[in-house]
């Protein structure tokens, strides 16, 4: 699939294109517009010249195309986590057994079966965030949009989190654009890496991550991984060279 | 558990048993006359010894109240969303709303007698017109402050404006509606009384409190105040009953399994 | 008017300008009695005429009184009001009295007001209220009440008089409103008041032709008193000179007031120029309850045995008090001039 688009006061002009099931990072500097580039994409925004195209169709200005998920879990208090995850359909077309059925079994498939009948205020922050990547899973939208998911999570939780992350995505085969401002975290989850200048937005560099896959805790000290970040982090704090 | 339903009724009973002997004291220690105030053995027992003729009477003012209650209800939670929906109308009607409230309850009895005669009529408006205002308030709060971000997200799901309201906004308003509803519960049964007073076909609970007074019998004047304000309280409490089974989450950290729910 | 609770204009202001006046005469040689009188409704009309007139050209001041008129927050009170003490003399309708001496209340009538029942049903004009058709012109219409204990007890004889029950008429009573609003608004079809409140009203609503009148005695009710003047019986024991002096400062204004009624209206006027009544209905209503304060042997003030006998007997009927006393617990004639 492809993207292009132009500018907002956020954002300044920006071409992407990015491939089926691959699994794209953007990192950057706070208020560079990355969010509001995902807000673009999603269809909550209107950018002031160009196109929003995903699989081929032009899906400017309108939503329901995409998954998308926030540092904020928004789990809405008041149901149950099977109904969490059923909340893309109930606010749709409305739920129908099946989407129930499927709910259970992602849940019991990532280790949150016994949970489905608690409400959110009973998880703790990790698993929540886990139920907002399912219910975000279960609308079957091909292109997921992460806004610096696991940015509230200790880190401890949040390395576990970035490895069940990269087993949903193996699993799953969707593809990913994830924004984060941590380093260590856009290397070890993406293909390629996209580093933003402050504002307005642009991108200052699209970096190939040729890192092996499957990634584990070993990859972190890599020397690639290094080098990787060492170019980032001196993009990040320089400007492009 | 049983500590707590103990702690949580049994407190209100005692201090309730408590007012009760020292009004017994009060009317003891100073000798007051029975056709000043009663004794409260007294005045409970003019409303038990009369239930059978005082029984229709309580079912009437709670029919005021109930159908009052509901209307009152209804038009604050329209009201409310709609001026949380559309800030012009908001501007334009949240003074007239509070003007209403201006506006004593008692002036406003006596001109609905005479538009809408001694019937059930204007017992219910006055309810209503009580009940309305701190729904409205509490709803268009309530829907004004729900998280952003969640509405958002909705609508990236793509849904339509409507199942955002009633799936998102509206339970997240749900404690302040049902302070807004609480409240207006305390004082329906209040407004229902002064409508009964202020003009009644045949007979109702504040004309037989009145009649009661004129006629010296002051144990069934203090017995009707009783009766009236447990038919309050009762009403308040069912309102709490039905937040308690509204808002499960509140309460439990998991849901109740319902057969009908598979 | 006078059967409701309303309140009738700026009472607080006439409250202050009529206790005022009424304190005026005090200069006189002889000692000072203060005497707190409480009127039976909440402001002041022209019932209240003869206290204005003794007040006014100087009967209390030379019977060595200095009389302060209140006036209770609502039409039951003032029984209660001479019981705790708030007030020495009080003016009631008879039937509270029976109610209040039921109920075990010390108070004692010791003067009539006036002598005859004069109170009614009343209809729009063209309304047929004759005994032949009375049933049907009754049943199933609207009745006004004030919820009082006096229409509560001569309703019933109307009632009766048509040949019907409480059941098949639609008693309306509003303790708080006007009669003849809700007669002139077609809220009720008849309404129910005593002639002297009854007729200035209707005068003043600018309506022509005359009220249809069936008065209770016609319908059998007793042609007894409707108001009297009472103490407590221990004020009496205690002030029984003041109650005596209290009595015939009243009589003298009152027959001056009957022989001068115009005058004794513009008095009240004078008195009590925020009373929320005009001229014209005072004048009018005062000079229909002249020819009911006497009785056929032109006497003010007398009481009868048979008088409270009967209402009592009346009240007992419809359940208002469980037994008739002796007449001598109601009243006393012992200290009028």
């Amino acid at each position: 699939m492809g993207k292009t688009f132009g500018e907002t006061a956020a954002l300044a002009p920006v071409t992407l294109d990015v491939a089926d099931g691959s699994f794209v990072a953007i990192v950057g500097p706070s208020g560079c517009g990355k969010s509001t580039l995902f807000n673009v994409i999603a269809g909550l925004l209107e950018p002031d010249e160009g196109e929003v195209r995903v699989g081929g169709h032009d899906v400017t200005g309108t939503t329901g195309h995409v998954g998308y998920m926030l540092q904020k879990d928004l789990l809405v208090p008041w149901r149950t986590v099977e109904d969490n995850i059923t909340m893309a359909a109930r606010l749709t077309r409305g739920v129908t057994p099946e989407d129930r059925a499927e709910a259970r079994r992602v849940a019991s498939g990532y280790g949150l079966g016994e949970f489905l009948r608690h409400y959110p205020s009973a998880l703790s922050g990790g698993m929540r965030q886990r139920v907002a990547l399912m219910r975000t899973l279960v609308t079957h939208q091909p292109l997921l949009l992460l806004d610096e998911p696991f940015g509230a999570l200790d880190a401890q939780t949040r390395l576990e989190m970035q490895q069940w992350l990269l087993q949903v995505w193996r699993e799953t085969g969707r593809t990913v654009l994830f924004i984060t401002h941590d380093v260590d975290e856009s290397i070890f989850l993406s293909d390629r890496i996209l580093v933003m200048s402050p504002r307005p937005g642009r991108v200052v560099a699209d970096l190939d991550n040729p890192l092996p896959r499957p990634r584990d805790l070993g990859t972190l000290i890599e020397p690639e991984f290094v080098t990787l970040k060492a170019q980032i982090m001196r993009l990040l704090h320089e400007g492009p060279s | 558990m049983r500590r707590k339903v103990l702690r949580n009724v049994g407190v209100p009973v005692l201090s309730l048993v408590l007012l009760l002997f020292i009004w017994q004291a009060v009317i003891v220690v100073f000798h007051v006359q029975p056709y000043i105030a009663p004794r409260p053995m007294a005045a409970i027992r003019s409303v038990t010894g009369n239930w059978s003729a005082l029984w229709p009477l309580v079912l009437g003012t709670i029919r005021e109240t109930v159908y009052g209650f509901a209307s009152g209800a209804l038009l604050g939670l329209v009201l409310g969303s709609v001026m949380a929906k559309v800030p012009v109308l908001q501007r334009l009607v949240y003074p007239v709303l509070v003007l209403s409230q201006a506006v004593p309850t008692i002036a406003l009895a006596a001109p609905l007698v005479l538009i809408l005669g001694f019937g059930i009529g204007p017992k219910i408006v006055i309810v209503a017109w009580i009940v309305f205002f701190p729904v409205a308030v509490n709803v268009l709060d309530g829907l004004s402050h729900v998280d952003q971000d969640l509405v958002n997200l909705a609508r990236v799901y793509g849904a339509p404006r409507w199942r955002t309201f009633l799936y998102v906004e509206v339970p997240a308003s749900a404690t302040p509606i049902f302070t807004g509803l609480k409240i207006g519960a305390t004082y329906a049964v209040g407004g229902a009384i002064i409508g009964e007073l202020f003009g009644s076909e045949g007979a109702s609970l504040a004309i037989y409190q009145e009649h009661a007074n004129t006629n010296f019998n002051t144990a069934a004047v203090y017995g009707t105040t009783m009766l009236m304000t447990a038919i309050g309280i009762s009403w308040f409490l069912l309102v709490i009953g039905v937040e308690t089974l509204a808002t499960p989450w509140q309460r439990r950290s998991v849901a109740r399994r319902y057969r009908w729910r598979r | 008017m006078k059967l409701s609770r309303v309140r009738v204009g700026a009472v607080a202001g006439s409250l202050i300008l009529g206790t005022l006046a009424l304190s005026g005469g005090g200069a006189s040689a002889k000692a000072i009695t203060q005497v707190t009188f409480a009127y039976d409704f909440p402001g002041p009309d022209f019932e209240l005429v003869p206290l204005v007139v003794a007040q006014h050209r100087g009967y209390f001041a030379r019977a060595g009184l200095h009389v302060k008129i209140v006036f209770p927050p609502n039409t039951s009170t003032t029984t209660q009001m001479l019981s705790v003490g708030t007030a020495d003399i009080g003016m009631l309708t008879t039937s509270d009295m029976v109610i209040a001496v039921g109920a075990g209340a010390p108070v004692l009538s010791v003067a009539n007001y006036s002598m005859h029942n004069n109170w009614g049903l009343f209809a729009l004009p063209g309304t047929s209220l004759s005994a032949s058709t009375l049933k049907s012109t009754l049943k199933g219409k609207r009745i006004f009440s004030y919820g009082d204990t006096w229409t509560e007890s001569m309703l019933p004889f109307i009632l009766r008089y048509a040949g019907l029950t409480t059941s098949q008429v639609k008693i309306v009573t509003d303790p708080t409103g006007y009669d003849l609003t809700f007669l002139l608004s077609h809220r009720v079809d008849f309404s129910t008041n005593t002639n002297n409140y009854e007729l200035p009203g209707w005068a003043g609503s600018g309506k022509s032709g005359h009220l249809s009148e069936l008065l209770g005695t016609k319908a059998g009710a007793p042609d007894v008193p409707i108001w009297t003047y009472a103490v407590t019986r221990a004020y009496a024991n205690a002030h029984g000179a003041t109650v005596k002096a209290f009595l015939s400062a009243v009589k003298k204004a009152t027959v001056w007031a009957a022989a001068n009624p115009a005058a004794a209206a513009g008095e009240f006027d004078m008195t009590y120029p925020k009373s929320g009544y005009s001229d014209a209905y005072n004048k009018l209503g005062w000079s229909l309850t002249v020819p009911i304060l006497t009785n056929s042997s032109g006497q003010y003030f007398t009481q009868t045995s048979a008088q409270w006998t009967s209402l009592a007997r009346a009240l007992k009927g419809i359940k208002l008090i469980t037994k008739v006393a002796a007449p001598s617990t109601y009243y006393t004639n012992k200290y009028q001039p």
